[in-house]
């Protein structure tokens, strides 16, 4: 094994034992004509995801015989090494049930997951439970460079539960949603 | 090897001692003497101020510290870490240059963790206590510079001359790869 010790005089020798990785601590020049010291750098980056692009829904004037649904592209992030993650969501009903509300009455809704954009159907969500097993093709945080969007979020109501509902009438919730590294 | 002839003095024209490579040595006008004697004696000492490798500057840099940057909470600023050294330079202007190589391909300033790499930048600056300075770009040397150190670790006067800063840039943060990167960066100084 190449000796630290026998490389202070040699930029080479220095960088060939770096480049072997040889564990090294912060090294001091010598007086000459040239002087080379080093130091070491570490850096530990952590497991995070992000999740943006989201839009606001709205379901206007809609016909009670045709399903609503609204589908969007949003961006998920994830810098682990396989860009994993998974994703859970709440609503605001009771027991965080995925349902809107006039203050009187309540009607549920769906909500839908893809793990890539430009869908209009994924997997079904329950609230509360993590889908798991998803993978981002995001390169950036926000999708502000790379592919624009990453996945796809579609907020459903069924035709029967548009007949249930009182006409002329707003019902309004919050869908929840929250992103893990995995 | 450095030879060195003495010019046979002439009134009417300076003396000067000339080196194999033709260099010359002048000697002051209120330096001259007649005699062969003396002109072997001032010789002599233009060999220890000319020819001398004792003479030869010199530089040296310590003070150096590992720069860690631990878990990065925020990926999305800049990390920067700075820290303040000893360089010395001999020559008559303090003068140096500094060379910066890292471990990555072609001496590329990367951190790696395996096959993963995280770039970062080198920042130098030839003042004490500096957050930011002049980027280095790896193999260059970054020359024009000067040092106050009147001691070559710094012992006596100025404790520090220098500031090296590193930087993890907040695009190359959040382009990397979760996990732990280690990299090295030698620094290479000469008296200029």
């Amino acid at each position: 094994m190449i000796s630290a010790r026998f490389c202070r005089r040699s930029v080479a020798c220095l960088l060939g034992l770096f480049a072997h990785g040889v564990a090294f601590a912060a090294s001091q020049g010598t007086l000459g004509t040239t002087s080379t010291g080093s130091v070491s750098i570490g850096a530990s980056v952590p497991n995070r995801v992000q999740l943006s692009g989201l839009s606001d829904v709205a379901f206007t004037n809609q016909d009670p015989s045709v399903a609503a649904a609204n589908a969007q592209n949003v961006c998920v992030w994830s810098n682990s090494s396989t860009k994993g993650y998974n994703i859970t969501a709440t609503g605001s009903g009771t027991a965080n049930a995925f349902t809107l509300s006039n203050g009187a009455a309540t009607v549920p809704y769906s909500v839908e997951w893809a793990g890539s954009s430009g869908q209009s159907s994924g997997t079904a969500l329950s609230s509360g439970s993590a889908l798991t097993g998803l993978t981002s093709t995001a390169t950036n945080p926000t999708c502000s460079a790379g592919p624009g969007s990453s996945a796809s979020l579609m907020v459903k109501i069924s035709s029967a539960s548009l007949q249930g509902m009182q006409a002329a009438t707003s019902y309004t919730g919050t869908l929840t949603l929250v992103v893990a590294p995995e | 090897m450095t030879q060195i002839v003495a010019a046979q003095h002439h009134a009417a024209t300076p003396m000067f001692v000339r080196r194999a490579r033709g260099s010359r040595c002048p000697l002051s006008p209120g330096a001259r003497f007649a005699g062969a004697t003396s002109t072997a004696t001032l010789a002599l000492a233009c060999l220890s101020l000319w020819a001398s490798p004792a003479f030869a500057d010199k530089a040296r840099i310590t003070g150096l510290a590992d720069v860690a940057f631990g878990m990065i909470g925020n990926l999305q600023a800049d990390a920067v870490r700075s820290q303040s050294l000893c360089l010395y330079s001999s020559a008559s202007t303090n003068g140096y240059n500094v060379t910066a190589s890292g471990t990555g391909p072609g001496g590329a300033f990367q951190l790696s963790s395996g096959s993963l790499s995280l770039p970062f930048e080198v920042q130098w600056s030839s003042s004490a206590g500096q957050s930011s300075g002049t980027q280095l770009s790896p193999n260059i040397p970054f020359t024009g510079q000067v040092s106050t150190a009147t001691q070559q670790t710094c012992n006596s006067g100025p404790a520090s001359t220098a500031s090296l800063i590193v930087i993890l840039r907040s695009n190359a943060l959040t382009s990397a790869t979760s996990g732990t990167y280690s990299g090295t960066v030698a620094l290479i100084v000469a008296p200029e």
